[in-house]
C-alpha cells in the first residue's frame, strides 16, 4: 500500500469553479493526467499540497480548436487527442508527432496538453525517492543549498522536457491563456518559461494554464524529432522541432527549438540570420554554430551533456534537411 | 479526508469509503481485493497496473481512486465469461505472451484496448499500443502473437465459428 | 501453490485411448489461465495479507560507517507500532556459501553500501510504519567508501570486512597447460580490455514477504518471493534461532528472478523478526526502489583477455584476467568469480588457458546470480576478442568458431564433461536462417550483421548448501480419486518448471494430463529441493520426476497384472487403459489405481536425482567444481543492426537464434525462455545499466533502468537443435539461460560490420557510440599528422595499424572530461565541470542534528585514523595443473 500525502481533492467542472478554488486554496496544486505530479508526490518532491484540484471535469479546458492558419489547444486535452486528431496531423504535423511520441500510448491517454507544457524539470539528482534526495543532501530544485550537476552553481540546471512547448514555439504567436484570481490574460509561450530550473515558470500562484494557440503560416512546413534510448516510456535526450519555408531554392524562414537540453524549452536565435539563400553546408555548419552555442546541456540525465548538445544539432540539421526537400 | 465514491467497477455499480490520496491501484488491490491489477514500480514507469477507465487504458498507480468517481473501471478480472477465459486472455496463455504472469494483467488490458478500438491490429500497432507495458520474460515476441491469436480467434468467432475452432 | 494441469487436445476418444505424449510439443503453462485471469496470488496478493501488519524498513543514507547507536524509543512510543527491529535483535549472519556468511538481516556495527537495512517497523498500516520509521535516530561515524573496485583495493584502503583483507573476496589464479608457448605458436595474438557495466535483474515483482507467526505453538509460516525457499528456510532458522521443524516457507508465484532471488534476502529475514516480535502476521513488500537497492544482479566486470590464433581459424591459447566489483557482501560472489574462469572451456576445444579473477569487495550493494551466471562478460570479451582477429586474419566469422569444435564425448581440460554438443548444428541453423552468406558483407550502409556463441550448464553439479542429499526429490501420491499429484519444492517462478514437470509424469504415465495435479514448494508437503538457479530444475527435478513416475506405473502395472492375471510384463499400457491383449478390453486407470490401492492403501512414490560423479567436475584448482554439469547447453545467434553514425543509435533489426536444448521437452516454453534469454542480453548490451552517483543508484526505478521496450524490441527467430544429452530427462538440458551472452559479442559484431567500429564497452547506449567514433576520428587525425610528419622526416610509423583500431595490448582509452556547460563559444569555462563517468562527489558528513528532515546523523570519515591495511590481495602461486586432454578434433 502505497503512502501519499493527505490532502483534500476537489473537482471543480468549470475554470471559474477552479478559480474559485485556487483562491480558497492557496497551497494547492492541480491535477491533470496525474503522469508528472502524482509520479512526485509519491516520491515526496514538492510539499505536500492541502488540496488537489482535479481538472479533469473541467469542460472548458477540453477542445482542439483549428480555424484557418490558428490551432487552439484546451490544457485538457489528451497527448493522445492531440496526437490523433486529424486537423492537428495535416495541419500541424510538427506538433501531432511531437505529441505521438510522448512517454508511452497509456502515458499519452492520461497526460494533458497543459501537464505537458508545465512538465516539472528534470534531473537525476531530483527525480528520486525522498530517503534518496535526504542522503544526498537534497539539492537546489528542492529542499537543498546545493546543485549536485554543478556545484558552485546558484542556479538549478534540471533540464525542461516536454515535447510540446518546442513544437508549438516554433509557430507563430505561441501564447499562452491564462486564468488567474484577477482574470484572464495571455502571455507568449516563451514568457511562460523562466530559464531558471527550480522556478522554472512564471505562472503566478493562482493561476492556470487555460488553453495555448499558434498561428502556422500556410508555407511553413513544421516537423518534430528526438533522440531517446528507449524508444517508449523514455524523456527525451534532445527533442528539435522546426519550421521551415522554402521559397524556390531559397531557404526563406527557418525556426528551430529545442527541449531535454536546457532548463527551458529554446527557441534557437540567429536562425534569421541564416536565410535568405541556399540551404547549402555553410547554412549547415552556421546553424551547427548556433546549436552549440545556444543549447545547454548538463549532466542532469544519465546521459552526458555533450552527447545531448551533439544530438540536438544532428537532429536539427537533419529536420530542417528534411523539410527543406519534402515537397 | 474521506469520501464515498461510487463507480462501476467491472459492470457492477459500487460505493466504497475512500481517502483522497488513495490510488485506484491501491483500492482495487487493498479495500476491494482484486489483486489481479499489480504493482510493479514507484509510479508510471511499467504499466502492470493498468486498467481501463470509460474504456481507456489508464495507470492506476499514477490515479487517484476518487477521480473516477461515476467514472467505468474495468479490471483483468472482468474479462472471463462465464468462468471462461476471453479470447485475449486465452491467446495470452496459448502462444506463452505470459510467462511469471506479473506484467500480464496490464499487457492483457492494455490489449484489450487496443482490439475494442481495432479488432484486426497489425504487427505494428500492436506495438504502438503496448509500449507502456514492460515485461521481463518474453521478450515481446510471443506477446505480440497471443494479440494476434485474439483478433483472429475473435474474427473467427464472429464469423459464426465455435471457440474451439479458433487458431 | 497448486495448480490443475489443463487438457490438452489430445483427449483420449473412445475405448481404446493411445498414451498422452506432451513431450516435444507446444504445451501451454499449466497455471496460465491462473496468470491471464488475474487469479494468481503472488506474494503481495494472498488473502492472508489482508489482515497483517505493514512492515517497512529504515535504510543507510551511508555509504560505510561505524554505527554508534539506533535509538527507538519514539518510534516505539508511537501508536500503531506493534514492533521495531534492529540489528540487536539478530546477531545472526546470512549468506550463500558457509564460508561466506556476512551479511546480517539488519546491520549491527557497520553498514556498508547505500541502503543497507538498519531498521524495520511493523505498524496497523503503511502509513503508521512510514511515520514510526522517520522517528528512529542512528548516528553513525562515517568511514572512507569504496565505490570501484580499483578504489577498495588501492593500497590504503581500508577493509570492509575482517576477513577479507585488501577487500578481495576471491583471488583466482590457475593456468592449465603451458599458455606462453601456445601463444609464441599463434599466428597472431591480441590482447584487448572489455567493460561491462552492471546490471541487475529487474524482475517485474518487487521483493515481498508475508511471515506469521504464532507465538502459542512458536511456530512460523512465511511466504516470500524467493527462488529458494530451501535456502530461506535453512536462513530463516539460522538468523531467528529457531528449530527447522518449526518454520514453514511456502513460495506462491513468483513474479520473476534471474537470479536475484537465488539467495535468501534481508527482506524474509527481516519480516520474520518483526512477525515474531509483534507475534503476528506482517506484511513487506518493497518498493521498486528498495527492489534495486537489495540488487543482486551482475557485477560491472572488466575483462582483460589475450588470445592466439592461427592462420586456419584455431585457438592456441588464452590468457584472460578480470576483477568484478561485487559489491558489500559476499553473496554467490566466490562462485561468480569462478564461473567467468571455468567456463572459458566448454565451449571450444581450449587447452591452455590462464586464468586470473578477482572478486572485490566494495561499498555497493551486493551482486548475485544474475541469469548467465558469472559467464555473461567474460564469454562477450571472448567472442568480440575472436571475432576481431578472424576479421583480421581473414576468416569468416562462422568458420573460425568451427575450426575450434569440441567432439563429444569429451572432458575438458578443467574437467568438464561434455557428452552432447549441439553447437556445430546450432551454427549451421542460424547461418542458414539469417541468410549470412548471401548478406553479410552486402548490406547497405550503417547496418550489419554479427554472430556469437555461448553456453551455460544445465544445474551447477554441487548445490552451495553441500549435504549429501540427493540433488532432487520428487513425490507423487495417487490416492481414491485417481488424481496423480506431484509434489516439487521446485520453484516455479515463470520458468514452466511446474508444466515440464507435469510433462514429464505424464509421459511415463501416458494418462490425461487433467489428472494430474502439481502442488510446489510448500515445505510443510513438498519434499526439499535446492530451488530455481543455474537452470538445474528441468534436468535434474525432471529425472526426478521421471524416476518417480516409472516407480508408479510400475506399481500400476503389477495391479494391473494381478487383475488381468497375467504378468506384468505381459500388460500393454496405454495411459488410461491396462490391458493385457490387443482383444482385452483392459482397465481404466481407476479401476488399476483402486486395485493397487487395495494393495497398499494411497500410494506415494519417489524418485531422486543425484549428479554422476563423472560430472561434477575436478580438482585441479581451489572451486574447480563451479562450471560443472551434466550437460551445458549450446546457442550461435545472428544480429542484424541499423547504425546511425551521426547519434551513435543502434537499431536491433531481427535476431536469428539456435539454441540445443537437447531435447525440448516443450517447444513453447523453450521458445520462450530463449526468446527472453536473448532479449535479456540485448537490455544488457543495448540499455541496462545500474549506475552510481556517490555510492546511491541513480537509476533505482524502471524509468532510468532501461529495460527495453516492445518498440526496442525486434522478431528473435528461435531454431531449436536437439543434441539429446545422455544425462538429461528424455535428452534435455537447459534451455533458459545459455543464449543470453551469445547476443552482446554478437551485437558489437554487428556494429563492426556496419560501421567499422569495435565496442568494447557496455551498454552500447548512444552517447558511448558517439564517443568511440568521435574517439576514432581523433585518432585518424593524429594518425593522419603523424604520418605526415613521419613522412617529412622520412621515417615510417605505426600510424597505420593505430588508425585500423585495433591497436595491440590497447590500454583503457583515457575517458574524455567533459565541461559540460555550453553556455558559450569556448564552453568548458562555465561553473560545472563534471567529468564524465565521474559524477561521484564525496560529501563530508550527512545533515546536522538540527535538521528534522533527518533522522541521521554522522560525523565525517576520519582521515587519519583509517585502519588502513597495506596488506594487497591475497597472493600465492598460481594453481597449475597439466589439463587432461580434450578430444578435440585437431588435437
Amino acid at each position: 500500500m502505497n503512502v501519499l500525502p493527505e490532502w483534500e481533492l476537489l473537482a471543480p467542472s468549470s475554470v471559474d469553479e477552479v478559480r474559485a478554488a485556487r483562491a480558497h486554496h492557496p497551497g494547492s496544486r492541480f491535477l491533470g493526467g496525474g503522469t508528472d505530479l502524482v509520479v512526485n508526490l509519491r516520491r515526496g518532491i514538492g510539499d505536500p499540497p492541502a488540496t488537489l484540484i482535479d481538472l479533469n471535469r473541467v469542460a472548458d479546458l477540453k477542445g482542439i480548436e483549428v480555424a484557418g492558419e490558428w490551432i487552439r489547444i484546451g490544457a485538457g486535452v489528451t497527448i493522445r487527442e492531440l496526437a490523433q486528431d486529424p486537423r492537428v496531423r495535416a495541419s500541424f504535423p510538427g506538433l501531432a508527432a511531437a505529441a505521438g511520441s510522448i512517454a508511452g500510448p497509456t502515458h499519452r491517454n492520461m497526460g494533458t496538453v497543459g501537464g505537458n507544457l508545465c512538465l516539472d524539470t528534470r534531473c537525476i539528482y531530483y527525480n528520486q525517492s525522498e530517503w534518496w534526495r535526504a542522503a544526498n543532501r537534497y539539492c537546489l530544485k528542492y529542499g537543498g543549498d546545493i546543485c549536485h550537476v554543478a556545484p558552485k552553481s546558484r542556479i538549478c540546471y534540471a533540464t525542461f522536457s516536454g515535447d510540446l512547448a518546442p513544437a508549438l514555439a516554433v509557430l507563430d504567436d505561441a501564447q499562452i491563456e491564462i486564468a488567474g484570481a484577477q482574470g484572464a490574460r495571455t502571455l507568449p509561450l516563451d514568457s511562460l518559461y523562466t530559464g531558471d530550473g527550480e522556478r522554472y515558470l512564471a505562472l503566478e500562484p493562482d493561476e492556470l494554464v487555460v488553453a495555448v494557440r499558434a498561428r502556422r503560416p500556410p508555407a511553413l512546413r513544421t516537423g518534430y524529432d528526438k533522440v531517446r534510448v528507449r524508444q517508449s516510456i523514455d524523456y527525451p535526450l534532445a527533442g528539435v522541432a522546426a519550421g521551415v519555408v522554402r521559397e524556390g531554392d531559397r531557404l526563406a524562414d527557418l525556426r528551430l527549438a529545442f527541449t531535454g537540453t536546457n532548463p527551458r524549452p529554446l527557441r534557437l536565435a540567429g536562425t534569421e540570420d541564416l536565410c535568405g539563400g541556399a540551404l547549402d553546408d555553410a547554412v549547415m555548419e552556421r546553424l551547427s554554430g548556433l546549436v552549440r552555442r545556444q543549447v545547454m546541456a548538463m549532466r542532469t540525465t544519465f546521459t552526458s551533456g555533450h552527447y545531448r548538445r551533439h544530438a540536438a544539432g544532428v537532429l536539427a540539421r537533419r529536420l530542417v534537411r528534411r523539410l527543406f526537400d519534402t515537397t | 479526508m474521506i469520501r464515498l465514491l461510487t463507480f462501476r467497477l467491472n459492470g457492477r455499480e459500487r460505493t466504497d469509503a475512500v481517502a483522497d490520496n488513495v490510488l485506484l491501484l491501491d483500492h482495487l488491490r487493498e479495500s476491494v481485493g482484486l489483486t489481479g491489477t499489480k504493482t510493479g514500480c514507484d509510479g508510471g514507469e511499467c504499466g502492470a497496473c493498468t486498467v481501463l477507465v470509460d474504456g481507456a487504458p489508464v495507470l492506476s498507480c499514477l490515479t487517484l481512486a476518487a477521480t473516477v468517481a461515476d467514472r467505468s473501471v474495468e479490471t483483468v478480472e472482468s474479462l472471463a465469461e462465464e468462468g471462461r477465459l476471453a479470447f485475449i486472455q486465452e491467446g495470452f496463455h496459448r502462444k506463452l505472451g505470459s510467462q511469471c504472469g506479473y506484467c500480464t494483467p496490464g499487457l492483457i488490458m492494455a490489449s484489450e484496448a487496443l482490439l475494442r478500438r481495432d479488432p484486426d491490429p497489425t504487427e505494428d500497432a500492436i506495438r504502438d499500443a503496448l509500449g507502456s507495458n514492460i515485461c521481463r520474460c518474453t521478450g515481446y515476441v510471443k506477446i505480440v502473437e497471443a494479440v494476434r491469436w485474439a483478433a483472429e480467434a475473435a474474427a473467427a468467432g464472429r464469423a459464426g465459428a465455435t471457440r474451439s475452432a479458433a487458431p | 501453490m497448486s495448480a490443475t494441469a489443463s487438457s490438452t487436445d489430445e483427449r483420449h476418444q473412445d475405448a481404446m485411448p493411445a498414451r498422452v505424449r506432451t513431450i516435444g510439443g507446444y504445451v501451454p503453462l499449466v497455471d496460465g489461465p491462473d496468470k491471464v485471469s488475474g487469479r494468481a496470488r503472488y506474494t503481495a496478493d494472498l488473502p492472508a495479507a489482508a489482515g497483517a501488519l505493514a512492515g517497512r524498513i529504515l535504510r543507510s543514507p551511508w555509504g560505510h560507517a561505524a554505527i554508534r547507536s539506533v535509538d527507538t524509543s519514539e518510534a516505539e512510543a508511537l501508536p500503531g507500532v506493534r514492533a521495531v527491529v534492529t540489528g540487536a535483535d539478530c546477531d545472526r549472519t546470512f549468506g550463500v556459501l558457509p564460508i561466506a556468511m556476512h551479511e546480517y538481516p539488519l546491520a549491527r556495527d557497520r553498514v556498508r553500501y547505500r541502503g543497507e537495512a538498519i531498521a524495520a517497523v511493523a505498524a496497523d498500516d503503511d502509513a503508521t510504519a512510514e511515520r514510526a520509521l522517520a522517528l528512529i535516530r542512528v548516528e553513525a561515524e562515517e568511514l572512507p567508501a569504496y565505490y570501484r573496485a580499483e578504489d577498495a583495493i588501492a593500497p590504503g584502503a581500508i577493509d570492509l570486512h575482517e576477513k577479507r583483507p585488501g577487500n578481495v573476496e576471491r583471488d583466482v589464479e590457475y593456468e592449465l597447460g603451458d599458455v606462453d608457448a601456445a601463444l609464441a605458436g599463434a599466428d597472431l595474438v591480441r590482447e584487448k580490455t572489455y567493460r561491462c557495466a552492471e546490471v541487475c535483474q529487474a524482475q517485474m515483482e518487487m521483493h515481498a514477504a508475508l511471515a506469521d507467526y504464532d507465538p502459542e505453538r512458536g511456530r512460523l509460516t512465511v511466504h516470500a518471493s524467493t527462488q529458494v525457499p530451501y535456502y530461506v528456510h535453512l536462513m530463516l532458522a539460522r538468523c531467528l534461532d529457531m528449530e527447522r521443524s518449526r518454520i514453514r516457507v511456502v513460495k506462491p508465484h513468483i513474479g520473476g528472478g534471474f537470479g536475484c532471488r537465488t539467495e535468501t534476502l534481508h527482506v524474509e529475514l527481516v519480516c520474520a523478526l518483526l512477525a515474531r516480535r509483534a507475534g503476528g502476521a506482517v506484511r513487506l513488500v518493497t518498493t521498486r526502489e528498495e527492489t534495486f537497492i537489495t540488487h543482486r544482479g551482475r557485477p560491472e566486470q572488466t575483462v582483460r583477455l589475450k588470445m592466439g590464433l592461427r592462420r586456419d581459424g584455431r585457438i592456441t591459447g588464452v590468457e584472460c584476467e578480470s576483477v568484478q566489483r561485487g559489491g558489500a557482501y559476499s553473496g554467490y560472489g566466490i562462485v561468480t568469480i569462478l564461473y567467468s574462469g571455468s567456463l572459458l572451456y566448454a565451449i571450444y576445444d581450449l587447452e591452455h588457458v590462464r586464468y586470473r579473477g578477482r572478486r572485490v569487495l566494495t561499498n555497493t550493494p551486493p551482486c548475485g546470480a544474475m541469469r548467465g551466471h558469472g559467464t555473461v562478460n567474460v564469454r562477450f570479451a571472448f567472442e568480440a576478442l575472436l571475432d576481431e582477429m578472424a576479421a583480421e586474419l581473414g576468416l569468416d566469422p562462422f568458420a573460425v568458431r568451427r575450426a575450434n569444435l569440441i567432439d563429444p564425448p569429451a572432458v575438458t581440460p578443467n574437467d568438464l564433461l561434455v557428452n552432447s554438443y549441439g553447437l556445430p548444428e546450432c551454427l549451421d541453423r542460424v547461418e542458414r536462417a539469417s541468410g549470412w552468406r548471401e548478406r553479410r558483407g552486402r548490406l547497405p550502409a550503417g547496418r550489419g550483421l554479427g554472430m556469437a556463441c555461448s553456453h551455460y550448464v544445465s544445474g551447477a553439479s554441487k548445490p552451495v548448501h553441500w549435504t549429501g542429499e540427493p540433488h532432487a526429490t520428487v513425490h507423487i501420491k495417487l490416492d481414491f480419486d485417481g488424481s496423480v499429484v506431484i509434489l516439487t519444492g521446485a520453484p516455479e517462478i515463470g520458468q514452466g518448471s511446474s508444466t515440464v514437470l507435469v510433462q514429464c509424469v505424464t509421459e511415463v504415465l501416458g494418462v490425461d494430463p487433467g489428472r494430474i495435479r502439481i502442488v510446489a514448494s510448500d515445505s510443510e508437503v513438498t519434499p526439499k529441493d535446492n530451488g530455481a538457479y543455474s537452470s538445474r530444475v528441468t534436468v535434474m527435478v525432471g529425472n526426478a520426476a521421471i524416476e518417480a513416475a516409472e516407480r508408479l506405473l510400475d506399481t500400476l502395472t503389477r495391479a494391473a497384472a494381478r487383475e488381468l492375471e497375467v504378468e506384468p510384463g505381459d500388460v500393454e499400457v496405454l495411459g488410461e487403459v491396462y490391458r493385457a491383449g490387443s482383444q482385452d478390453r483392459g482397465l481404466t486407470f481407476d479401476e488399476v489405481a483402486a486395485a493397487a490401492l487395495r494393495e497398499s492403501g494411497t500410494i506415494t512414490v519417489k524418485g531422486n536425482f543425484s549428479t554422476p560423479a563423472e560430472a561434477q567436475g575436478g580438482k585441479k584448482y581451489r572451486g574447480a567444481t563451479v562450471g560443472s554439469t551434466t550437460g551445458y547447453s549450446y546457442a550461435a545467434q545472428v544480429v542484424e543492426v541499423r547504425v546511425d553514425e551521426e547519434t551513435g543509435q543502434v537499431t536491433v533489426e531481427r535476431v536469428w537464434v539456435a539454441h540445443d536444448c537437447g531435447k525440448a521437452l516443450n517447444r513453447l516454453a523453450v521458445e520462450g525462455q530463449v526468446q527472453g534469454s536473448v532479449w535479456m542480453g540485448m537490455g544488457q548490451a543495448m540499455s541496462e545499466e545500474t549506475g552510481y552517483a556517490d555510492g546511491l543508484l541513480s537509476a533505482p526505478n524502471l524509468l532510468d533502468y532501461r529495460v527495453p521496450s516492445i518498440a526496442d524490441s525486434p522478431p528473435i527467430d528461435v531454431q531449436i537443435v536437439e543434441s539429446n544429452d545422455p544425462l538429461g530427462p528424455f535428452g534435455a538440458k537447459e534451455a533458459g539461460e545459455g543464449s543470453l551472452a551469445g547476443f552482446l559479442p554478437a551485437l558489437t559484431s554487428a556494429v563492426a560490420d556496419a560501421i567499422d567500429l569495435r565496442m568494447d564497452e557496455l551498454p552500447v547506449t548512444p552517447d558511448r557510440v558517439w564517443r568511440a567514433l568521435e574517439r576514432r576520428r581523433r585518432e585518424a587525425e593524429r594518425a593522419a599528422r603523424t604520418a605526415r610528419r613521419g613522412a617529412a622526416n622520412g621515417g615510417a610509423s605505426g600510424a597505420a595499424r593505430q588508425a585500423s583500431g585495433t591497436p595491440r595490448g590497447a590500454p583503457a582509452p583515457p575517458r574524455p572530461t567533459e565541461a559540460e556547460t555550453g553556455t558559450g563559444a569556448g564552453s568548458g569555462a562555465g561553473s560545472a565541470s563534471a567529468s564524465e563517468g565521474d559524477s561521484i562527489r564525496p560529501h563530508a558528513s550527512s545533515r546536522t542534528a538540527g535538521d528534522e528532515r533527518s533522522n541521521f546523523r554522522s560525523n565525517g570519515p576520519d582521515s587519519d585514523s583509517g585502519p588502513g591495511s597495506d596488506s594487497g590481495p591475497g597472493s600465492g602461486s598460481p594453481a597449475r595443473a597439466g589439463g587432461r586432454r580434450t578430444k578435440g578434433r585437431s588435437a
